[in-house]
């Protein structure tokens, strides 16, 4: 089992090739109700490299959300560390960031696709104020700058341009999460984390979205975490792939070696479950 | 058994049992120690236990407190509501901070040390050593953009002022322009986002490097803050919507003929309107052929 965690951090290719973001050692307790430790993950370590979409599979429960929580800040694990080489020379451990820091990381060095658009966006503020957001944490001070940039993320996710000053309160579930996409992309943070990006929409809608993601991929050579219980979304995404299973990392590797050859019991019974 | 109209003659009877400025000296001595904190740190809000006044709270409680925390017997004091020192409101104020401390009062804004003002800055320029106390019904300006206190108060710790910007961005793409009249958002010291109390565009450049002392307090919200002389106080504008002040295009005081004052419109028998200056001890000295410096900036 340890060796399989270990993996999980990839060799570079070349020794000047450094990982944008370094995981050591993720691990998050809950206390239960009644008093008992909840494990949600124990001892995550992995690697993401510049330019690379990273997927993380598993069950509901298997800790795959907690990990994206604290590295986005919404859940401070009980211990590890995490190194993002765009955050403060990369010598600052994430979860030892001060507040002002943690906030300049989550809205300048990283951003969120959440499942639920609600979580990700602010329904009663425009399409457009909802990009400009970023773009103001940032010191955008003109409008029509903020404007022109919002109009050009959302074009590229494919939200119709006359929608831009309405509410996303009023956007079909696609379209709130094209938004959300729109809004994570604006100001190019280092990394993206998509957490269950298609979960809950449609299936045709879902290939939109995953269209969109990938293309946005290609063409922005964004660096990305992608979590999903879907291997098939992780299967179109990812480049490597961690298994988690009851929040620990159970195998690593290529993704197409994964679903090809899976080593684990679980990663086999789940490749088993959706080849068709 | 004396008579009213004695009490009232004899301030020593009448007040005997009151401490002097109405104020026991704990809470003077706790007010004096936020405005002092606050004078530190400019237009960051100072908590601090608003007492009961003679008067409900959002009638200028917070104004009070600091008036009264501040004034000593020497001291000439001016009390205006929206302008105007007659109104009822700026009458019994000002009687009262006159009567519990033997203080002058006055009309004039050049003859005055401490000025309480609701919602309003005089056209006068104020000069070093004078005071002017503005009451503040709201005092924290992210309050519509965030409900929760203790969110809004770690949003300053951390100067995050992105929902504060996005929400002027969302009234620009709606109305074409920053819709804010009264209380216009700004900027000291280039460190909060401090809300200047309710008056009007107009008066916010009186704020950026003035030579008086600016007190704001909040009575029933607790708060008191401070811009000090010569500080830096910036609307929040983009670079492509600058800040604007209101417009009375060539219109003069119906009263005075004052043309460089702020104008409020009241409607006349006839079905029109009239303009009149709002500060009428500016419209007063106008009309009476005096020279006024209203040139705050310089």
């Amino acid at each position: 089992m340890e060796a399989l965690t270990e993996s999980g951090i990839r060799p570079p290719d070349t020794a000047a090739e450094q990982p944008l973001l370094r995981v050591r050692g993720l691990t998050k307790h809950y206390q239960s109700a009644s008093g008992g430790l909840i494990v949600a993950c124990e001892d995550v370590t992995f690697d993401v490299y510049p330019g690379e979409v990273l997927g993380i599979v598993g069950e509901s429960g298997s800790g795959k959300s907690t990990v994206l929580q604290c590295l986005f800040q919404d859940v401070m694990p009980t211990s590890g560390e995490a190194y993002l080489s765009s955050f403060l020379g990369g010598t600052r451990n994430l979860w030892e960031a001060d507040r002002r820091e943690r906030r300049h990381l989550r809205t300048h060095d990283m951003s969120m696709v959440y499942q639920n658009p609600r979580q990700g966006l602010n329904l009663m503020v425009t399409a457009g104020g909802n990009i400009a957001e970023r773009l103001l944490a940032a010191e955008w001070r003109e409008v029509a700058d903020i404007r022109a940039k919002a109009s050009d993320y959302l074009s590229r996710t494919e939200v119709p341009l006359e929608r831009m000053d309405d509410f996303p309160a009023f956007f079909s579930g696609g379209m709130q999460q094209r938004v959300q996409i729109a809004k994570a992309l604006a100001n190019n943070p280092a990394l993206v984390l998509l957490d269950e990006l298609t979960t809950g929409l449609d299936v045709s809608v879902q290939a939109g979205v995953l269209d969109l993601v990938r293309d946005i991929q290609h063409r922005l050579g964004m660096t990305a975490i992608v979590v999903s219980h879907d291997l098939g979304v992780i299967r179109l995404l990812a480049d490597r792939t961690l298994v988690m299973k009851d929040g620990h990392v159970v195998e690593a590797g290529l993704t197409d070696q994964i679903l090809e050859d899976p080593q684990h019991p679980y990663t086999q019974l789940l490749v088993n479950c959706v080849t068709h | 058994m004396p008579s009213v109209s004695t009490l009232l003659e004899d301030r020593g009877a009448a007040f005997a049992g009151y401490s002097f400025a109405f104020l026991d000296d704990m809470a003077k001595r706790e007010i004096r120690r936020a405005i002092l904190k606050g004078v530190a740190i400019p237009g960051h809000q100072v908590p601090f236990g608003s007492r009961e006044m003679p008067i409900a709270r959002g009638w200028g409680t917070g104004g009070l407190q600091l008036t009264l925390a501040l004034v000593g017997g020497s001291d000439v004091i001016k009390v205006i509501d929206q302008g105007d020192d007659a109104s009822v409101n700026a009458v019994n104020l000002r009687r009262l901070i006159a009567k519990t401390t033997g203080a002058t009062e006055t009309l004039d804004t050049a003859a005055a040390t401490l000025i309480q003002t609701r919602h309003r800055i005089p056209e006068e320029v104020m000069r070093e050593g004078q005071v002017l106390i503005l009451q503040v019904p709201i005092p924290e300006p992210l309050r519509l953009v965030e409900r929760s206190v203790a969110a809004a108060r770690s949003m300053h710790a951390e100067m995050d002022y992105s929902r504060m910007w996005l929400a002027l961005y969302e009234d620009i793409v709606r109305r074409g322009e920053v819709s804010a009249g009264a209380g216009y958002p700004v900027m000291v010291n280039g460190r909060f986002v401090m809300a200047p109390s309710p008056i009007p565009r107009w008066d916010i450049p009186k704020l950026d490097n003035a030579r008086c002392l600016f007190l704001f307090g909040a009575g029933r919200e607790k708060r008191i803050y401070v811009v000090p002389p010569f500080t830096k106080v910036e609307p929040l504008e983009f670079d492509d919507y600058p800040f604007d002040t209101e417009h009375f295009d060539g219109k003069a005081c119906a009263l005075s003929g004052a043309t460089n004052a702020y104008l409020v419109e009241s409607p006349t028998e006839d079905g029109g309107s009239r303009w009149t200056a709002s500060d009428t001890n500016y419209a007063d000295k106008v009309l009476a052929g005096q020279e006024v410096d209203t040139k705050w900036k310089r």
